[in-house]
């Protein structure tokens, strides 16, 4: 009966399981030329997003959003009479973090949200019906919905694919594809992770003192929503980035919630018993 | 012609004004902890529907859980008077599901919400339960009509099959659940206003149940409901406003510096004299007052403070979902809420 279902229904088996891909991404070689926002927006066919001028050092693309995939991170960091050294110009081209356990996929209620087989988030736009909880629920603020009425895939949410289609095709994602300085590195996370142990020893080495790496399995920031397929080697604390210390993963506290929300439930139901009941 | 003006607006673009000159990210000077002063979690695209929607189904599930209490535990008197809330439950319910398909970017795929089964979403959870609860609520509805005369032929023969029981303890449940799981929802985001305190649940609930009980108050108030019924409902009315200002108080405690937008900001007004004074304490003292009322002075202060309720419940679901907009601007806040 299943099966039959499954006729009617042309419901297809899930491809087989790859290997886990991902970004690394490693700030210490970024140059902030934006050719990774730029290749996103060319493959993707995502439309500009005008050209408002923040006064935030070169970072004129603010924020990720739903036709904003990859954004260039500006931090400028200089303090008042001091030697060079102490003056530093961070850039950190920021992602969707590919999260082991998403806190969008989580919430989302139709199942647009899917990992797919290389272990990435994915959004079906022809499920998505634009109920707008992913948003509020990412702890990385990634995923956005496109305007109602906007020309762009109107109502629905977006954020970056890691190139599905791309994969498909055993091809590197644009972004990664196209970044001059191997800043953003492509590949198998395993593989990715151990590179990314390799490269923050030899940074260290180097005197990099304040360099770490964000989203690693064994980092607290993955304690909630495990490790990042899309991590980060920083050259600072993850709030200079704007990344969140321990990124949080709302179905972790629900059970608590709706206890609480029951006791009140109960707790109505039994002066209401008490109060009818005990008449006279 | 404006190049920018086509391109669609978004959520957090641009950045909150304020940014020349620029201060400076990261440890150096002038600058806050993150990145200039960008937030850190998006800002909800949601709409008045929402709040609107949480206003009225909890309300709708407040009444028929009053009604059922009043049927199963009441006097004659108590379940003739209460059984109007299976009426308000009703109509309560009507414009919910409306209200929630208009808020979605694709109201077109609103059935995409019943393709699966998913509780751990409260989303889908709420989708299914008020699926579920509408039809329990109209064929309960229908039943007490068909009883008292009021729907014959036909239909009324239909309706005096529903088992009202049954209906009843079903619709207790797919109500509560309705009542608690929108502060829930809420909540089981990265929204520092919604997501700090473990009680925004709890307080929906009470403020449902509030609302829902003042709703039967208000309807028996005005049918004429002997003094003793009207008596009872007030005090369980009061019960769930006084139960409402603990788990509020306890809200407040548990959000800290984080409720500021609430508290503080433009939704300072409607928060406080709306939801709380007009909303929790005034309706409380109004049914002190007629403690020992009898009559038509009774009546008229049942009435009143039973409205009061129903707004301030608006009021407390409405202040806190537009606060909650402006915490997921707060960057301090959702720093505070993402450190352990």
């Amino acid at each position: 009966m299943i099966d039959a279902y499954k006729r009617l229904m042309n419901v297809e088996p899930p491809p087989p399981a790859k290997k886990a891909r991902g970004f690394f991404t490693d700030t210490s070689l970024c140059i902030g030329c934006k050719a990774c926002e730029v290749a996103c927006k060319q493959w993707n066919q995502l439309p500009a997003d005008g050209f408002a001028m923040t006064g935030n050092s070169y970072d004129n693309t603010g924020t990720l959003g739903a036709t904003t995939w990859r954004h260039v991170e500006f931090v400028e960091q200089a303090k008042a009479n001091s030697s060079r050294q102490d003056q530093r110009w961070l850039m950190m081209s920021d992602v969707c973090k590919h999260c082991a356990n998403a806190a969008c996929l989580e919430a989302c209620p139709t199942g647009a949200l899917i990992r797919t087989e290389y272990d990435t988030v994915y959004v079906q736009q022809d499920i998505c019906n634009g109920c707008g909880f992913c948003v509020p629920a990412c702890p990385f603020g990634v995923i956005d919905r496109a305007p109602k009425h906007g020309q762009f895939e109107a109502g629905t949410a977006h954020k970056c694919t890691l190139c599905y289609d791309r994969l498909k095709d055993d091809m590197t994602p644009a972004c990664a594809k196209s970044c001059p300085t191997a800043s953003i590195q492509f590949g198998d996370v395993e593989e990715l992770q151990q590179r990314a142990r390799h490269r923050l020893a030899e940074l260290k080495a180097r005197g990099e003192t304040k360099a770490e790496l964000y989203g690693m399995p064994e980092g607290k920031e993955a304690t909630e929503v495990g490790p990042l397929h899309a991590f980060f080697l920083l050259l600072d604390k993850p709030q200079t980035y704007n990344l969140p210390e321990v990124p949080r993963l709302p179905r972790k506290t629900m059970a608590q919630r709706y206890g609480w929300s029951a006791a009140v439930g109960i707790g109505f139901a039994l002066v209401g018993a008490m109060v009818f009941g005990g008449r006279r | 012609m404006d190049a920018a003006n086509l391109l669609p607006p978004r959520g957090n673009f641009p950045p909150p004004a304020g940014n020349f000159p620029p201060p400076l990210a990261g440890e150096g000077q002038g600058g806050g902890r993150g990145y200039y002063n960008y937030p850190v979690v998006r800002r909800p695209v949601w709409t008045w529907e929402v709040p609107a929607y949480f206003w009225l189904g909890g309300m709708a599930a407040g009444a028929y859980v009053t009604a059922s209490l009043a049927q199963t535990f009441g006097s004659s008197d108590d379940r003739r008077a209460a059984a109007g809330g299976y009426y308000l439950a009703a109509a309560a319910l009507v414009p919910c599901a409306p209200l929630l398909i208009a808020d979605l970017g694709r109201p077109d795929r609103f059935h995409h919400m019943l393709r699966i089964f998913k509780p751990l979403s409260p989303m889908n959870l709420g989708a299914w339960t008020l699926t579920g609860f509408t039809p329990v609520a109209f064929a309960r509805a229908a039943s007490h009509a068909a009883n008292t005369g009021l729907l014959r032929g036909p239909l009324g023969v239909l309706a005096r099959l529903v088992p009202s029981r049954l209906a009843e303890l079903a619709g207790c449940a797919l109500g509560l659940t309705l009542a608690g799981y929108s502060g829930v929802l809420l909540a089981a985001t990265n929204i520092p206003l919604w997501a700090k305190s473990k009680l925004l649940g709890g307080l929906f609930m009470a403020s449902a149940l509030a609302s829902g009980s003042a709703a039967v108050t208000l309807q028996a108030a005005r049918r004429g409901a002997p003094d003793a019924t009207l008596h009872r409902l007030a005090m369980l009315e009061s019960a769930a406003s006084a139960g409402e200002i603990a788990v509020l108080a306890g809200y407040l405690v548990q959000s800290g510096r984080t409720a500021r937008p609430l508290t503080r900001g433009r939704f300072a007004a409607p928060f406080w004299f709306g939801a709380v004074g007009a909303g929790a304490v005034f309706p409380l003292l109004l049914h002190g007052f007629a403690h020992r009322r009898q009559g038509g002075l009774l009546r008229t202060l049942s009435s009143t403070a039973a409205l009061c309720t129903i707004a301030g419940s608006l009021a407390l679901r409405w202040s806190i979902f537009e606060a909650g907009k402006d915490s997921s601007k707060d960057q301090a806040a959702s720093f505070e809420l993402s450190s352990n």
